[in-house]
């Protein structure tokens, strides 16, 4: 029997689950948790270990499928699956989510991320999510990972359907194996595992400042667009507000006048019986909160950042 | 003070670290390299503590993560901040508790400097 290995990865929700249970003869090892953070916006459980799944691709061959967990703070599980579990597999297939805001930004960052172990295996960027949101297209896909000098095929997808993601399997497999009846293993896994819409159903109903007031410790939350348009805000405060909005000022022109030394990424301001008031920045947006002075910075930040990873589809998604 | 600077830059922990008089740095430990950072630190925590003073607000500590860096202000009095450098992955935690910890030897050299 010969083994071969892929690994997947990409953002939260981009499909990385999905796309292995569809392919999968076994049922899938999913190590999945309920969701405490934006996730909860799409969809309500998220990978918190790894996602595991094995197809046959004939008698004799065999393609063990892994998916690492979306979230950045689970990266030991990425480096445990890069190292150990996946070390040897024949290719990575990076997800990538088209409804996101940024998708080359995702890009950059797993293939930062990963670019040890992509130096000896070959990567595909498979797009899913297109039928939300079409753009950007193949041919923008294709002018991006030029420019960003990222060598990658790249493939539009719906991870529910197991024939797309075996066509993703079979890019990468075939070059090695010749020998196999690709057309058999996906009638075979149409008549298995079948291709249903309702496989998943993302639940895209929260605000972002309904999701900002469901964060333990958040008591107000307001929503700043590029250009300092105030989008949105349940700060009722006028004195709270005023100063949020000229600290939100200040990151901006702090950004301008010393973007040498990176990005002003957020700015938090507390006191010992006071409301903490804090401004997370993100590309062209702010999310400004008032939180319980006793919830703790690193998890404000990690909430924050989560919220505002979601917050551009807010409009449309509502 | 500048015995203070040293007692108040601590590996792992902060640093950099200076006093602001307004605008201006009265002491300072932040190297040539980390001279930006400084310049950041003057303009942003003399606005956010004016506003806050304008606001009667009763915050006395404000952070900026800019890039890999964090700087942390501390108001100590009206017009008074003490400015600490840290990594950006610094627990905030952990700057706090430090300068606890040496704020008696902070209360002490500023008598000492109106004494002076």
């Amino acid at each position: 029997m010969k083994d071969y290995k892929i690994l997947f990865t990409g953002s939260v929700c981009s499909g990385k689950t999905t796309a292995i249970r569809s392919v999968s003869d076994i049922e899938t090892l999913d190590t999945d948790a309920q969701a405490s953070d934006v996730t909860v916006r799409r969809k309500k459980n998220t990978t918190i270990v790894m996602d595991y799944g094995v197809l046959d691709l004939n008698t004799e061959t065999r393609v063990h499928l892994y998916g690492t967990p979306g979230q950045e703070r689970f990266r030991f599980m990425w480096d445990m699956l890069t190292s150990e579990f996946a070390h040897d597999a024949i290719g990575m297939v990076l997800l990538v989510d088209n409804t996101r805001k940024d998708p080359f930004r995702d890009i950059r960052f797993y293939a930062k991320a990963f670019g040890d172990y992509l130096r000896k295996r070959r990567l595909i960027i498979a797009v899913t999510h297109s039928d939300v949101e079409p753009n950007p297209d193949y041919n923008r896909y294709l002018s991006e990972l030029k420019d960003l000098g990222v060598m990658s095929t790249v493939m539009f997808v719906d991870a529910r359907d197991p024939r797309a993601i075996l066509g993703v399997i079979e890019e990468l497999i075939s070059a090695v194996e010749r020998d196999i009846d690709w057309d058999q293993v996906r009638d075979r896994l149409l008549d298995i595992n079948g291709f249903s819409l309702d496989f998943y159903k993302p639940l895209y109903e929260e605000t972002l400042l309904d999701a900002a007031m469901n964060k333990r410790g958040v008591l107000g939350a307001m929503h700043i667009g590029e250009g300092q348009d105030l989008l949105c805000s349940n700060i009722d405060d006028a004195s709270i507000k005023s100063l949020l909005l000229n600290i939100n000022r200040l990151t901006d022109a702090i950004s301008e006048k010393a973007s040498f030394l990176g990005a002003v990424n957020n700015v938090v301001i507390a006191g010992p019986k006071v409301d903490t008031l804090s401004v997370f920045n993100d590309q062209n947006q702010s999310l400004c909160l008032k939180s319980d002075k006793d919830i703790s910075l690193p998890v404000l930040k990690q909430q924050a950042g989560d919220l505002l990873q979601w917050s551009i589809d807010n409009d449309y998604l509502a | 003070m500048n015995e203070l600077l040293g007692t108040i830059d601590k590996p792992n922990v902060v640093e950099s670290s200076c006093f602001l008089e307004g605008k201006e740095v009265t002491t300072s430990s932040f190297t040539k390299a980390n001279r930006h950072y400084e310049t950041v630190a003057r303009q942003t925590f003399s606005y956010i503590f004016l506003n806050v003073g304008k606001h009667k607000s009763k915050h006395n500590e404000a952070h900026l993560e800019i890039g890999d860096k964090r700087l942390s202000g501390f108001l100590l009095k009206a017009n008074r901040v003490l400015v600490c450098l840290s990594e950006k992955e610094t627990n905030i935690s952990d700057v706090r508790a430090h300068i606890q910890q040496v704020q008696h030897l902070i209360a002490k050299a500023e008598v000492e400097r109106m004494l002076a």
